[in-house]
């Protein structure tokens, strides 16, 4: 008996195990029939039931479409991580291109009507992002269909409109309420874009260059890139000043920035973040209490400028921000036989009429040339709230401020965001040594010498990848 | 009175040094080769020849048949997903000859796939197991037709299939209830482990990769293992930095997870075992709780508990007790770690202490009560009790328990991931100031795509448990005098 007992489990054993080897495998390329899309979460919906519509106006399309909603900061990393287990069709903020272009994650765009479209509706700005090269051809890889850009998020009940226009007026406002004036989603290089890009008021100059000229090659020219400038400097001590403050700016905490940004907390006033926000800051502030508007401006302070050329006190400066837009690109490892409906359908989803109607039920900005137009003929037929068309309006204000990330290989983008240069000017605005323990590579950030190295060692990074084996003897230098 | 231990007589055995065990091997294969029938002779280079011979059909047929297929796979080499099996997956493991693949037909929207580096060095490795398997079955093939040799000289008849299998049924029961773990065992243990040890001796990181738009990565030798020691190289910085740091908290941690869990149990089960203690039964079912309630919603649950905004935070506001809210678990990087570390090993006996309770409230109720008579009748005292008899003998039995629950705390992820996420974090590290090696290893794979890194981490760790557990288990009492507690 006891023999029986024992064959049977372990022919269960044996069972369990060939059925979790089973299990794991996954088909590369199966064409079951149905086109898998990842769109942002906010507007899985949306997509499903826009898709639905065009199957079922399209009898010969052949194919069901499901929509699953993804966060879509991250999801490029899921991508690159495994892509046959990502959708056919899937969404990424277009800097991420370069990257999934490069690592054969995705399939060009070869669909003559669709490139035609994509050329005829897009700004120029954003047709210079979309591309990347494939054995030396280059090729139109992401579909524009979103844009998005950081703006303000503030507390009514806490904040005037008009301090709301100025960091100096949310200092005040958080003087009156005894709390921080303003945070950010995040402290990685995308969210701090709000100072690194802040430009002056009067010319909207910045000395800051990144990758400007870069070739759309892995491999290639890291183009021209600068974070020296006396501006810079300037903005930077301003930053310092500001954090310091009691009444200035503060890091999220852990608890999330929304939960600082609670009426209740009042961890904070204000936040800098985008439209994929919304609904978190409303959450947080309420429908009546969210402020939204553009990023304010700030002034720079005699100390901020002591010793430098090119900037004065008085000068102001508004926040800035990338400009970017959300794509759709389509999975290499996709089945081949998709590959004509996938495109048709991606021609369908960034239409001018879808886009109009994601943003009329999701918020979502359109990409295209001339949406402006269309948002304002909505808030006057009464379509949408006044926030909903400030959610719209300030960033198609704020992309004035903006530029694209110009992050057009998989190269630029790992080295701006992930070799540790957002770490380096968080420690610059904290003013402590980067790394904070260990070798010293940046002892002090407080003085102007420090202040230079960051910012050497900042461009350093964008340009190389690694740290410096030494500072220069005499800065600003190339990097 | 105590505990008195009878030492096992040690037994050395006359053992052959490994040469002279190599030779005996050697030339008992010989002699098998010179001894055996025509049958066992063919099947030297014919697997099942020798029981065709024997006229063993279905046995021969079932070696041949194996050969055929290992040699088919060896010669044709099958692949999947592109990547071969058999000769080439050998030819392979250099990784070497390797394409990028990319050349794009606009038309069908296919690429030419290029190689998988992955892919090519776990199907060499199964390679190699394939032919080990080879071998083994070789072997198992001469020996089976020599065994019928020499029971045909004695006069026996060799056995047949079905004596076989039920011989397998009966004689060699261990044998048949024994292969599919080693199945499993080699499948889903030693074959990956031996792939996570190989890629520690690769450039498999995947943002260096990405960095140079490739899939493909190579073998750079020690060259990961001395990034650890000089930092070098993309994550060596760190390392550098942070291994030793890092190592040390990971031990003190382990000490005083383990320790405080297992008095702490000890002391609970002896209150809840105290005779004459009202609502025993109850008290057992509310600490057994903690255990039913799954561990990480405890754990995220008290990371709530105790964040900025949190429930303790805004009563000890509210009271006026402090001004600002205590970063308790060190989620902010200006926290105070010390204050994180306190925490969370504090926390951890809250989902520690019932397990050993639970254990040690079954061992005390094994003891034979006429050791405490006898004490008692000496005129011992309730602690010379306590100290001669209940804890050696507690110990005694629960010191393999120990030493796997102190391994098990050095690679006690979910406590530290889910209160503190590793924080304190240091401006410029992956690994901040409560950061486990486990965890560390978490961030330096999922996180940062450097599988190379993370597998050297990995071996360090495994060398350091590993001997910390040989060490521990063979010197202790449970190991040298197994069932001698009297």
């Amino acid at each position: 008996m006891k023999k029986v007992v024992c064959m049977i489990l372990a022919v269960a054993m044996m069972a369990t195990l060939l059925v979790g080897c089973g299990g794991s495998s996954t088909p590369s390329t199966p064409d079951d029939g149905i086109i898998r899309v990842w769109v942002g979460e906010e507007s899985a919906e949306f997509y499903q039931k826009v898709c639905n519509e065009y199957v079922a106006a399209h009898p010969d399309f052949g194919y069901t479409v499901e929509v699953k909603g993804m966060d879509t900061g991250s999801v490029a990393g899921t991508i690159s991580n495994d892509p046959t287990a990502a959708a056919d069709i899937y969404t990424v903020a277009h800097d991420n291109i370069g990257k999934l272009a490069s690592t054969q994650c995705a399939k060009p765009i070869t669909d003559e009507a669709l490139i035609d479209q994509v050329l005829a509706d897009n700004p120029e700005s954003f047709q210079s992002v979309i591309y990347s090269t494939l054995n030396d051809k280059s090729y139109l890889y992401g579909v524009p269909y979103i844009s998005q850009a950081l703006f303000l998020y503030y507390n009514k009940a806490a904040v005037t409109e008009e301090e709301a226009q100025s960091f100096e007026g949310l200092q005040a406002a958080a003087q009156r309420a005894g709390t921080k004036a303003i945070t950010v989603t995040g402290d990685d290089g995308f969210n701090m874009s709000f100072a690194l890009l802040a430009r002056k008021v009067s010319d909207h100059s910045t000395t800051v260059k990144i990758y400007e000229g870069a070739e759309a090659k892995s491999g290639g020219s890291k183009g021209v890139s600068n974070c020296q400038g006396d501006d810079t400097v300037a903005i930077v001590r301003w930053l310092q000043a500001f954090a310091a403050d009691p009444n200035g700016f503060k890091w999220a905490s852990s608890d999330g920035w929304d939960a600082d940004l609670d009426k209740d907390n009042q961890g904070v006033l204000a936040v800098i973040g985008g439209a994929w926000h919304y609904n978190t800051a409303k959450a947080a502030l309420g429908e009546t209490n969210l402020g939204i508007t553009v990023i304010p401006t700030f002034t720079l302070t005699a100390e901020a400028t002591q010793g430098l050329t090119g900037v004065a006190a008085g000068d102001v400066y508004r926040g800035g921000t990338f400009a970017d837009c959300k794509c759709f690109m389509i999975n290499a490892y996709s089945a081949p036989g998709k590959y004509a409906k996938e495109q048709e359908l991606i021609k369908y989803l960034s239409s001018k009429e879808v886009q109009n109607a994601s943003y009329l039920e999701c918020l979502n900005v359109p990409a295209y040339t001339g949406a402006t137009d269309f948002i304002k003929q909505c808030y006057s037929d009464g379509k949408v709230t006044e926030s909903q068309y400030n959610l719209a309006a300030m960033q198609v204000a704020m992309a004035e401020w903006g530029i694209p990330q110009p992050f057009i290989t998989g190269t630029l983008n790992t080295y701006y965001y992930s070799k540790n240069a957002p770490s380096v000017f968080r420690a610059m605005i904290d003013q402590t040594a980067y790394p904070t323990t260990g070798d010293q590579i940046l002892s002090e950030t407080t003085s102007l010498e420090g202040i230079r190295r960051g910012l050497y060692l900042i461009e350093y990074l964008w340009m190389h990848g690694v740290t410096p084996d030494s500072f220069p003897a005499s800065l600003p230098a190339q990097a | 009175m105590g505990s008195k231990v009878t030492k096992a007589p040690k037994i050395k055995a006359n053992r052959l040094s490994f040469p002279e065990r190599i030779g005996n091997a050697f030339s008992a294969f010989a002699k098998r080769f010179v001894d055996g029938s025509l049958g066992t002779k063919l099947s030297h280079f014919i697997f099942g020849a020798g029981n065709f011979y024997h006229k063993q059909y279905m046995k021969g047929f079932l070696f041949l048949l194996i050969q055929a297929g290992i040699l088919a796979l060896m010669i044709f080499c099958p692949s999947i997903n592109g990547t071969p099996y058999g000769w080439k997956a050998l030819q392979n493991l250099s990784l070497r000859n390797v394409s990028d693949g990319g050349d794009f037909d606009p038309l069908t929207g296919q690429f030419t796939s290029g190689s998988d580096c992955k892919l090519m060095v776990l199907f060499g490795f199964v390679t190699i197991a394939m032919i080990v398997i080879y071998f083994l079955v070789w072997n198992l093939n001469i020996a089976s037709s020599y065994k019928s040799d020499m029971d045909r000289k004695v006069g026996k008849k060799p056995s047949t299939f079905r004596e076989d299998l039920r011989d397998l049924l009966d004689g060699k029961f261990h044998v048949l209830m024994l292969t599919p773990t080693c199945i499993a065992a080699t499948l889903f243990t030693i074959l990956p482990t031996i792939f996570m040890i190989a890629l520690a001796f690769t450039t498999y990181n995947q943002q260096d990769m990405n960095d140079l738009g490739t899939n493909l990565f190579h073998w750079n030798g020690l060259q990961n293992f001395r990034a650890v020691f000089t930092g070098e190289g993309s994550l060596g910085v760190e390392i550098h930095a942070r291994f030793l740091p890092v190592l040390g908290w990971t031990f003190i941690w382990a000490i005083f997870a383990t320790l405080t869990c297992y008095f702490g149990g000890i002391i609970l089960a002896l209150l809840i075992n105290k005779k004459g203690l009202k609502g025993k039964k109850l008290f057992r079912t509310v600490f057994i709780l903690t255990v039913a309630v799954p561990q990480f919603i405890s754990l995220l649950a008290v990371r709530n508990l105790l964040g900025q905004y949190g429930p303790i935070n805004s009563m000890l506001m509210d009271l006026g007790l402090t001004a600002a809210p205590i970063g308790f678990l060190g989620l902010n990087p200006s926290d105070s770690e010390m204050l994180a570390k306190v925490m969370v090993i504090i926390i951890n006996m809250w989902v520690g202490i019932p397990y050993t309770m639970l254990m040690t409230s079954g061992i005390l109720m094994n003891i034979p009560a006429d050791l405490y008579e006898a004490a008692r009748v000496d005129g011992a005292s309730t602690v010379k009790m306590f100290f001669k008899i209940t804890l050696p003998y507690v110990i005694f039995v629960t010191t393999p328990y120990l030493i796997s629950s102190f391994i098990g705390n050095i690679n006690s992820f979910n406590s530290i991931f889910l209160l503190t996420g590793g924080g304190p974090t240091y401006t410029g590290y992956q690994a901040g100031g409560t950061d486990l090696l486990v965890t560390w290893l978490y961030k330096v794979t999922i996180d940062q795509g450097s599988y190379n890194t993370g597998a050297v981490i990995g071996i360090f760790t495994f060398l350091i448990t590993a001997t910390i557990t040989l060490i521990t288990y063979r010197r202790s009492k449970a190991y040298n005098e197994e069932d001698t507690f009297q």
